[in-house]
């Protein structure tokens, strides 16, 4: 993971957005269509002979992530988008369970 | 629990900006928590106890939070100019860009004596505090927010704004910034 300054981010993004690679494991996905319905900005589309998700607009792609979280499958994977800082995370409680499992 | 807790000693005079913060950043990570617990808890009870009001009570207190941020920004009527300056203001906590569909040719759109631009945040601790206290985005936190960036575009511009939440995602928040020219 790369950490940018503000200024650098700045610059890095005046250059334009770079698009958004996304990628869906078929073999995990189970057809809900919960993504389609979930994306504001139509990024997927159900491929009507496979009933499995396309991606048909990567280019309008903001990364918010939303789809992720509603996927029951975890079948989608964005590559090099720009990684909220998770501030969120409690390390002690993360090193607890990681100890447990 | 056992706690560690590594005791700061020194001498003492009076001073008016202490230099050293002390403390590691293990200190800083327990206290981040620990607020975002009590934030977190604050806004529900809110909530709870006037519904829909608890809304405009934190909208108050984030316009309030923009106007007073936002005096020592240079005015303009340029509103590329202006979130620039906001963002630098805001800082990398609440780190936001323009964004627009590709379809879409500049970033605002204008009608009438009103301009949008869609605002992308990225890194926003509010929606790292809900995430912390289990609670859903759109909720009253997110209109500190909301308050915030329009304080402090009122404040920059001398216009009226506001701001609607298009999506929320756990990476990433969508909002449109309305701006009503012709003066307060
Ligand atoms: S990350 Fe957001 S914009 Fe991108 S595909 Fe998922 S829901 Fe749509
Ligand atoms: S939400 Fe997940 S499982 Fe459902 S259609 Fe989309 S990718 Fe497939």
């Amino acid at each position: 993971m790369e950490y940018l300054s503000r200024k650098q981010k700045m610059k890095k993004i005046s250059r334009g957005f770079k698009m958004v690679e996304i990628e869906i494991d078929e073999d995990a996905c189970v057809g809900c269509g919960s993504c389609v319905d979930d994306c504001p900005n139509n990024v997927y589309q159900m491929n009507e002979e496979t009933w499995k998700t396309t991606v048909v607009n990567a280019d309008d792609c903001m990364a918010c992530l939303s789809c992720h979280e509603i996927c029951p499958s975890q079948a989608m994977t964005h590559r090099d988008i720009h990684v909220a800082k998770r501030l969120y995370i409690d390390r002690k409680v993360n090193d607890v369970l990681e100890k447990i499992i | 629990m056992d706690m560690e807790m590594e005791e700061i000693r020194g001498t003492f005079k009076p001073e008016i900006i202490p230099r050293e913060t002390g403390g590691k950043i293990g200190d800083y990570e327990a206290a981040l928590h620990v607020l975002m617990k009590f934030v977190g808890s604050m806004s529900s009870a809110l909530e709870q106890v006037s519904g829909r009001g608890a809304n405009a009570i934190v909208y108050q207190a984030g316009k309030r939070m923009g106007h007073d941020a936002a005096k020592m920004l240079e005015k303009t009527d340029d509103l590329e100019k202006a979130l620039n300056e906001m963002g630098e203001v805001l800082g990398v906590e609440f780190y936001f860009e323009m964004w627009k569909p590709k379809g879409q040719e500049g970033y605002t759109i204008e009608s009438g004596d009103k301009t949008e631009v869609k605002l992308l945040f990225m890194d926003c601790v509010v929606r790292q505090t809900l995430r912390r206290t289990g609670l859903p985005q759109k909720g009253p936190l997110c209109y500190l927010l909301y308050g915030y960036m329009v304080g402090a575009v009122e404040e920059v511009m001398s216009i009226k704004g506001k701001l609607d939440i298009d999506h929320v995602g756990p990476n990433a928040c969508l909002k449109t910034l309305t701006i009503k020219w012709g003066g307060k």
